[in-house]
């Protein structure tokens, strides 16, 4: 049994730190949708390759257009609009385009899908390792560069950083396990009080996802689901019962 | 003692059954047959489910591990599950010849001839669908049959003569379901997906079109209204659905052009009461006769 959850226990405790801390930086930019939009936009790069190229090109299509969209809610975080809906759009932008590009492919969207049915519980020790080693060179640069910019290039090199991690996180955990590890943790750490938010963030991040994992082992259910089911169920509670009253005016 | 020692004995000899783990329901059907008391099988999809799509969960991975064998349909079928599958389950028996691949040992039809494949085809290797031609169905168990004799040469001929009883009862089917089906010769039908394609072909019936534009490709709407006036101009005799993609495009064609709509099972457990081979070729021979 072990051996079957080892990879998937690794990958979300490397998961649960690269996105906690960015989830802590999207909430704080009120851009929590922007991983869905870069997402979107990522597998939109794949379905031009797939349409188009015969699946030549797929890692730098895929990664050009999650820097794309980066780079475009970069750009909107300069204007003076509400963001959401502009990320919002960005999204379905994405999603019908990817319509698009298969409409008329012969291969169509079951290759399509079958390249994105991405499963934690089916990642491959190679694949964990590599992903590992761009997580690790992502915090690297923020924990090194990102400090040191300011302003617009600063927002860039945050955006773009995010883009890369969701790119390669979404294609190993698929993207509503990156939703809740980014937003869940995040999310919970910011309402309580009495902990550092990032320590905070892992801790839970940690727990409710290896529980996930060994539960869906237990009562053989499909692993990357139950890690949303519970990680929202807990955030959703957890988010309900810690918060303050808001203060009326 | 004694009786301790043959309690052991025989619990053992029970524990002495090999293996075999199979991609879909059919083949568990098949590989129950042909090897009846002196295997294990575990199907690791479900029959009700779209074939091409399976959602992973922990025990795929331990039945893949803990199996002497696994069969699948091949052709591309599994293409988006069975791959990563085996990857994870690092079984090495399975690289060690205790696998077996279905389609190699049938002749596929629709196969892509352009690599471009503009005509529309999934699965280049050809149409992967080929169980629901009854006519298969003995190809493939004498397929298992000499796969389980290979593996356990002890039960060869506890094997052989499986095979044969289940051949006899199987020729006594086909041909009721061949008389039956002689009069829907020269029938026309829509499909969804190419999914029946074997089987339509098996009894000259003509697949006019399908309701996904390609396959794999979702509807859209000048295709269903082209289907639609076709099928006012040829009448075919039905819309033979799968049971796995919304029906709700079906449905639109169907009152448009006031032509039937009819669900049909592609595996075992597609629909509640279909719980044999029989019982799946019977449903889809009344399919297909019934006005």
């Amino acid at each position: 049994m072990i051996d079957i959850l080892a990879v998937p226990l690794f990958l979300v405790i490397v998961l649960v730190m690269v996105h906690a801390y960015f989830g802590l930086g999207i909430l704080k930019r009120k851009i929590i949708f922007a991983d869905l939009a870069i997402a979107q936009f990522a597998a939109l790069g794949s379905a031009i390759s797939l349409g188009f190229f015969h699946e030549e090109y797929l890692y730098e299509l895929t990664l050009l257009f999650a820097l794309l969209s980066a780079l475009l809610i970069g750009i909107a975080t300069r204007r003076d609009i509400a963001l959401e809906p502009f990320i919002g759009m960005l999204y379905v932008f994405g999603a019908s385009g990817i319509m698009m590009v298969l409409a008329n492919s012969p291969e169509g969207m079951e290759h399509f899908k079958s390249l994105l049915a991405a499963d934690i519980l089916f990642t491959l020790e190679e694949d964990a390792i590599q992903s590992t080693l761009i997580y690790a060179a992502i915090g690297l640069v923020m924990w090194q560069l990102y400090p040191r910019l300011q302003g617009f290039f600063k927002e860039l090199l945050f955006l773009s950083m995010l883009a890369l991690t969701v790119t390669s996180s979404v294609q190993l955990a698929g993207v509503l396990v990156v939703f809740v590890l980014l937003v869940g943790p995040a999310l919970t750490a910011t309402v309580q009080k009495r902990w550092p938010k990032l320590l905070f963030a892992y801790l839970y991040g940690w727990s409710f996802s290896i529980v996930a994992i060994l539960l869906s082992y237990y009562y053989d259910m499909p692993t990357g689901y139950f890690i949303v089911f519970t990680g929202a169920l807990l955030t959703l509670l957890s988010v309900l019962l810690l918060s303050n009253k808001k203060v009326s005016l | 003692m004694r009786i301790l020692l043959l309690l052991t004995l025989l619990t053992f000899s029970l524990m002495a059954k090999i293996d075999i783990a199979v991609s879909y329901p059919y083949i568990g059907a098949l590989v129950e047959a042909v090897g009846q008391d002196r295997v294990n099988v575990s199907v690791l999809a479900k029959g009700n489910w779209d074939p091409h799509f399976v959602v992973p969960r922990p025990s795929l991975i331990s039945k893949v591990r803990n199996a002497d064998a696994l069969i699948i349909n091949g052709a591309q079928l599994e293409i988006g599950w069975v791959p990563p599958l085996i990857k994870r389950a690092g079984n090495r028996k399975l690289s060690q010849g205790a696998f077996l691949d279905l389609s190699t040992k049938i002749r596929l039809i629709d196969g892509a001839h352009d690599v471009s494949r503009s005509g529309g085809d999934v699965h280049p290797d050809g149409n992967p669908h080929f169980h629901l031609d009854p006519h298969n169905i003995p190809l493939l168990a004498s397929a298992i049959a000499s796969f389980l004799s290979k593996l356990d040469a002890e039960g060869k001929g506890y094997y052989d003569s499986n095979l044969q009883t289940f051949d006899i009862a199987w020729k006594k089917d086909l041909e009721k379901w061949d008389e039956q089906m002689a009069d829907a010769k020269g029938r026309e039908v829509v499909q969804y997906h190419t999914v029946f394609n074997y089987f339509l072909q098996a009894y000259g019936i003509d697949s006019i079109g399908t309701i996904e534009p390609l396959p794999g490709v979702a509807p859209s709407s000048r295709h269903s209204m082209h289907l639609i006036d076709m099928m006012k101009k040829e009448k075919p005799c039905c819309i033979l659905h799968d049971v796995y993609h919304p029906t709700k495009t079906a449905e639109f064609i169907a009152k448009k052009s006031g032509i039937r709509l009819v669900i049909v099972p592609h595996d075992i457990g597609a629909l509640n009461d279909i719980e044999s081979l029989e019982a799946l070729f019977t449903y889809l021979v009344e399919a297909a006769t019934d006005d």
